[in-house]
């Protein structure tokens, strides 16, 4: 249609449809938009005068830096000039020549991602000569191309799909019978391969050459053969294998997990953090009918750049299974308890809290390291309150155990509790740990215990094994979000909401406190452990109406404004995990977008 | 009756003292001659209008309020009237729409272009095909393509259209017939609208909700036959539009109810956003059609029947020479019909054919980005507006440059000459509300949008 300038009607179409395909997505309607990233530490400084240089890119001048690429200036002003092979935290090979534009004095076209940029270059995106290269191009990827959409898992977010409508969109030229490969190849624990719908870009194999740093795939046979292939007995199974999938622009490679349960149109998206280790890789959840399906790495230079390991990718399922939905009362010591409502069960804890109160003895807090900021600031104001009345209360910090054998330098961290540095500088100095803890209640220390999330850094044998210790305590409240051995000998059990269901932040190892949000409805009759503990101190009047009782985003300010408090100003981020909280900011507030209209992938 | 048993006992009462018909057959029925005369023998009056001027059976009255609607048997159309009467006169009235909300223009907003024809079906339900062609021209005028759509899908679209107008005037009319007492031409009326809309169940696969028009063109071409047996069906209705027309124009009874019943003035009806056959009936003679041609309508011989007094019946006479009108355009159109594509040849806008989806890639991507992402309408905004069945019919949308409308307003005819309702009505009878309520002819889909 484009080179057919003899019709101006087409070619006023050719214009006006071009110009909605090149401006970038709206950053409300952005899903990608780093949200939570810390202020101050952002901005990269304007580099000086004489490192820029000024190209004309399509008549128009433009200053970047001196040998900058010419795809990323092109993208960084508006111009898409589509392309496969290149990703911006990879290199480039120049293997799709997609990218393919005009750089006048140079008799041949150029690929833009290969192409470092010089003072007085003029590049033409969209030159009639371009743009049927351009075509041809997809014409070719396309020949031997499958008639898969339908039964694809990436269809509605294919980037060949999104090329061949902006760029192509003319019918198939090619009668001959297409050259057929293998579909359906197992390459490892978690990942399928259709040879017939790669487009032979060579992305996959670099994440693994330079993100996971193992050379696990490669390429095979050549010409229309040619085809990716793993080394002989060996797997795709290196931790990050899975954003090869993410990174594939076509279905190609496909998840084990993920094929077949979901159309990716359909999902809605809502961008939050992985609670899945310390590192709090960015992610975007994927959900859809009140049910999460899957998350995949959301864009933050300074956290995980645009990737994330395999077992963060299956947090969600820990908010699918095991949970605790319903309130229970009862005697504990691990004797039956009966099911009721959230507000009865927390009406019966707050009046035991107030009679332990007024009998004298120790209580125990227990910060977990799974929860959010919100809700131990929450429970931080509870133990002030406590102390005031007189009670003497004692903080802990538990979590989960660490596994030093994930520890990479990538992006896995050993310490597997999103939260930690968040719950340790909220509990306090005092604050003891979990083996504290176990070291308190075997000496009888501790006469009423209420927990704010019940991980220990046990497995589950020996958490069961443990746990009749508690039964020496006159009172237990646990707010948890799955069943456990401990939970079910506590005299007041609490269903509380999961990660992707709750508005709050995380603090990661390094200080930066990063926003999650609500993606789908708690299950059962769960609730936020920030409103729990909001509820239990109005009942047990402890506290009112304060400013951290309202909502999350005012937990969230009133937390923030008291840490700050503590610091002299401009404090750096990097040296106390406090200065990390001074600068942390709520972000913008947005519903979530269908996948079929954000416009970010594919 | 003396050989019946009944006679021995005496003929049974039926009820309330009414006459059996035995006492009937006897002649002589007692108590009769008891009720009051009229003080003046009516039966000497010609019409309505000298029957006002008897001044001497004042009965007192005084004010009270009561609901006609939302649900009445006698409005066709959801809306719910409060009436201040005092005896038989409308002393106020307020007219509350919006019983019918169905969140057209909002419900547009997460739908793809093309699934917002569904719901234009539904705005106009007697002539959905007119809010068909509405929407795809405001789409094509935004997308730029107006002039682009091949010649043979805007005669489809001129024909399916006009019959269309025709299936809304006759509803209007027969239905209104109707409510004043004339039930037979209702029911000739509306058969003559069922053998129209049967025609579009075979040309679209649905007897009402075509959702037959396609940005860029029309879904399907015709028909093998279609156009001899649209002709047939023209031809064969004529005879019982006839007859329509000779029962209800010189019928005392309808003229008296319909005749200087709900007037409006030219300069009334402008100043009140009036369009359609109700605008014309002051004697204004707009008619989008006419005036800001779009389609092929300037290549039709048509003239835009008005009225002079702005009056109920004049809005009937209106619409009935519409109709005439309406198949004069058919005839022609008919006759100039060009062969050749119904859908444009551009495959960002339009479905690539089903034989290539199946069988080619490229196809396949372009089917499957229609769907998904919808036609991507560069951004900006457009007023387009034809002649729908009550008259304007415009559509504003607002595109963000993404597959579904930013913005979608619709100017809906109904609407706005529903807002004069209380007016028309000031100081009639209560009966003259269903005539005027009925020429008005609001159609709650569109009312409320
Ligand atoms: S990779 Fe893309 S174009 Fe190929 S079958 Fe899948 S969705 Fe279709
Ligand atoms: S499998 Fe996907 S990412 Fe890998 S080379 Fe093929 S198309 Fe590229
Ligand atoms: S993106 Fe430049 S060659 Fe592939």
């Amino acid at each position: 249609m484009a080179e057919s300038p003899s019709s101006p009607i087409k070619s006023s179409i050719a214009a006006a449809l071009r110009e909605t395909v090149s401006p970038p997505p709206p950053p409300a309607a952005s899903p990608a938009a780093p949200s939570a990233a810390p202020a101050g530490s952002a901005p990269s400084s304007a580099p000086p005068q004489s490192e820029l240089c000024t190209i004309k890119l399509d008549g128009r001048e433009v200053q970047a830096k001196k040998g900058a690429n010419l795809l990323e200036v092109c993208l960084a002003h508006g111009v898409d000039v589509s392309y496969f092979c290149y990703h911006p935290g990879l290199s480039s090979p120049a293997v799709c020549r997609q990218c393919l534009v005009e750089v006048v004095g140079q008799p041949k076209l150029v690929p833009a991602c290969f192409t470092p940029i010089a003072d007085k270059m003029e590049v033409n995106t969209a030159t009639p000569r371009v743009l049927t290269i351009r075509r041809q191009m997809l014409e070719f990827t396309l020949v031997n191309h499958p008639v898969d959409c339908p039964i694809c898992d990436k269809a509605g977010e294919c980037t060949l799909q999104k090329q061949y409508q902006d760029w192509d969109h003319v019918g198939s030229r090619s009668s001959i019978p297409k050259v057929h490969k293998p579909k359906m190849q197992d390459l490892g624990p978690h990942i399928v391969l259709d040879s017939e719908r790669c487009i032979l870009c060579t992305r996959c194999i670099r994440v693994c050459d330079e993100v996971a740093g193992q050379k696990q795939l490669t390429m095979a046979w050549r010409g229309d053969r040619e085809q990716l292939t793993v080394a002989p007995g060996h797997q795709l199974d290196n931790p990050y294998s899975l954003n090869t999938v993410d990174v594939c622009p076509v279905g190609a490679l496909t998840s084990k997990d993920f094929r077949f349960t979901m159309r990716a149109w359909e999902l809605f998206t809502t961008s939050s953090v992985c609670p899945g280790c310390a590192t709090g890789c960015n992610v975007e959840v994927h959900h859809a009918q009140g049910e999460i399906w899957r998350l995949v790495p959301r864009e933050n230079l300074q956290v995980n750049k645009y990737w994330m390991c395999d077992e963060g990718r299956f947090a969600y399922k820990d908010v699918r299974h095991k949970r605790l939905t319903s309130a229970r009362i009862g005697a504990g010591r691990g004797q039956p308890a009966q099911i009721t409502s959230v507000d009865k069960a927390v009406a019966f804890a707050a009046e035991r809290l107030e009679r332990l109160v007024s009998s004298g003895g120790t209580i125990g807090l227990v910060y977990s390291a799974q929860t959010t900021n919100e809700a131990l600031f929450a429970l931080s104001q509870v133990a002030a309150k406590l102390t005031a009345r007189g009670a003497s209360v004692r903080a802990y910090v538990s979590g989960a155990a660490p596994r030093p054998e994930r520890a990479d330098n990538i992006l896995r961290s050993a310490d597997v509790n999103p939260n930690t540095a968040g719950a340790k500088l909220l509990a306090g100095v005092g604050a003891g740990d979990a083996k504290a803890l176990l070291a308190d209640l075997t000496a009888g220390k501790l006469k009423g215990l209420w927990m704010v999330g019940t991980d220990l850094p046990l497995g589950e044998q020996a958490e069961f094994e443990i746990a009749p210790l508690a039964d020496g305590l006159e009172l237990l409240i646990c707010q948890a979000v799955h069943d456990s051995p401990l939970l079910r000998r506590a005299h007041v059990q609490l269903p509380a909401a999961a990660w992707a269901e709750v508005d709050g932040t995380f603090t990661n190892a390094k200080h930066m406190v990063q926003r999650l949000r609500k993606a789908v409805a708690p299950q059962g009759d769960a609730r936020a452990h920030l409103e729990l503990v909001t509820q239990i101190a109005k009942k047990a009047n402890l506290a009112q109406n304060e400013k951290w009782q309202v909502s999350a985003r005012q937990a969230f300010l009133q937390m923030v404004a008291e840490v700050a408090s503590t610091l002299p100003p401009g404090a750096d981020p990097a040296q106390s995990v406090a200065a990390g909280f001074a600068a942390a900011d709520w972000g913008k507030e947005f519903l979530p977008v269908q996948l079929r209209f954000a416009n970010s992938r594919g | 009756m003396s050989t019946t048993t009944q006679s021995k006992t005496g003929p049974r009462k039926l009820a309330f003292g009414m006459p059996t018909p035995d006492e009937i057959a006897a002649g002589g029925i007692p108590g009769l001659s008891a009720r009051p005369k009229l003080p003046v023998d009516l039966m000497d009056k010609l019409n309505a209008s000298e029957l006002e001027e008897v001044e001497d059976i004042e009965l007192p009255t005084e004010p009270m309020q009561i609901n006609m609607g939302p649900s009445h048997p006698a409005t066709h159309g959801t809306v719910r009237i409060v009436l201040t009467i005092d005896g038989e006169t409308v002393r106020d009235s307020d007219v509350q729409v919006g019983y019918l909300h169905r969140c057209f223009e909002k419900e547009a907003e997460y739908a793809t272009y093309t699934q917002v024809f569904p719901y234009t079906d539904r705005l106009n339900y007697v002539s959905p095909l007119l809010n068909n062609v509405g929407f795809a021209l405001a789409v094509e005028k935004l997308l730029g393509i107006g002039a682009a759509i091949p010649e043979r899908a805007q005669y489809i679209r001129v024909i399916v259209g006009e019959i269309s107008r025709i299936t809304d005037h006759l509803t209007c009319l027969g239905a209104s017939a109707m409510e004043v007492g004339g039930f037979t031409p209702f029911l000739w009326m509306i058969k003559i609208r069922e053998w129209l809309w049967e025609l579009l169940e075979e040309l679209t696969g649905a007897r009402l909700t075509h959702s037959y028009v396609r940005v860029g063109g029309v879904s399907q071409d015709l028909t093998e036959d279609f156009i001899a047996r649209l002709r047939a069906t023209l031809n064969r209705s004529l005879e019982p539009l006839a007859e329509c027309e000779k029962l209800l124009v010189k019928n005392r009874i309808f003229r008296d109810r319909m005749d200087g019943v709900g007037t409006m003035s030219a300069e009334d009806a402008i100043a009140m956003g009036w369009t359609g056959p109700c605008l014309r009936s002051t004697g204004v003679p707009y008619d989008v059609r006419k005036d800001h041609p779009y389609l092929v309508y300037d290549r039709f011989e048509f003239d835009v029947p008005v009225g002079s007094v702005g009056d109920n019946y004049d809005r009937f006479a209106v619409r009935l020479e519409e109709i005439r009108q309406s198949m004069r355009i058919l005839e022609q159109a008919m006759q100039q019909i060009p062969p050749g594509p119904v859908l444009l040849d551009e495959p960002r806008i339009c479905m690539p054919p089903k034989n290539a989806v199946y069988n080619t890639i490229e196809s396949m991507i372009g089917h499957f980005k229609l769907i998904v992402d919808g036609i991507k309408v560069p951004p900006g905004e457009v007023y387009s507006y034809t002649e729908g069945g009550n008259g304007e019919l415009g559509f504003y949308i607002v595109s963000d440059g993404s597959g579904r409308p930013y913005r979608c307003h619709v100017r809906s005819p109904s609407f706005i000459i529903t807002q004069s309702m209380s007016k028309l009505i000031l100081g009639a009878g209560i009966a003259d509300i269903i005539p005027t309520f009925g020429m008005i002819n609001m159609i709650g889909g569109e009312c409320d949008r």
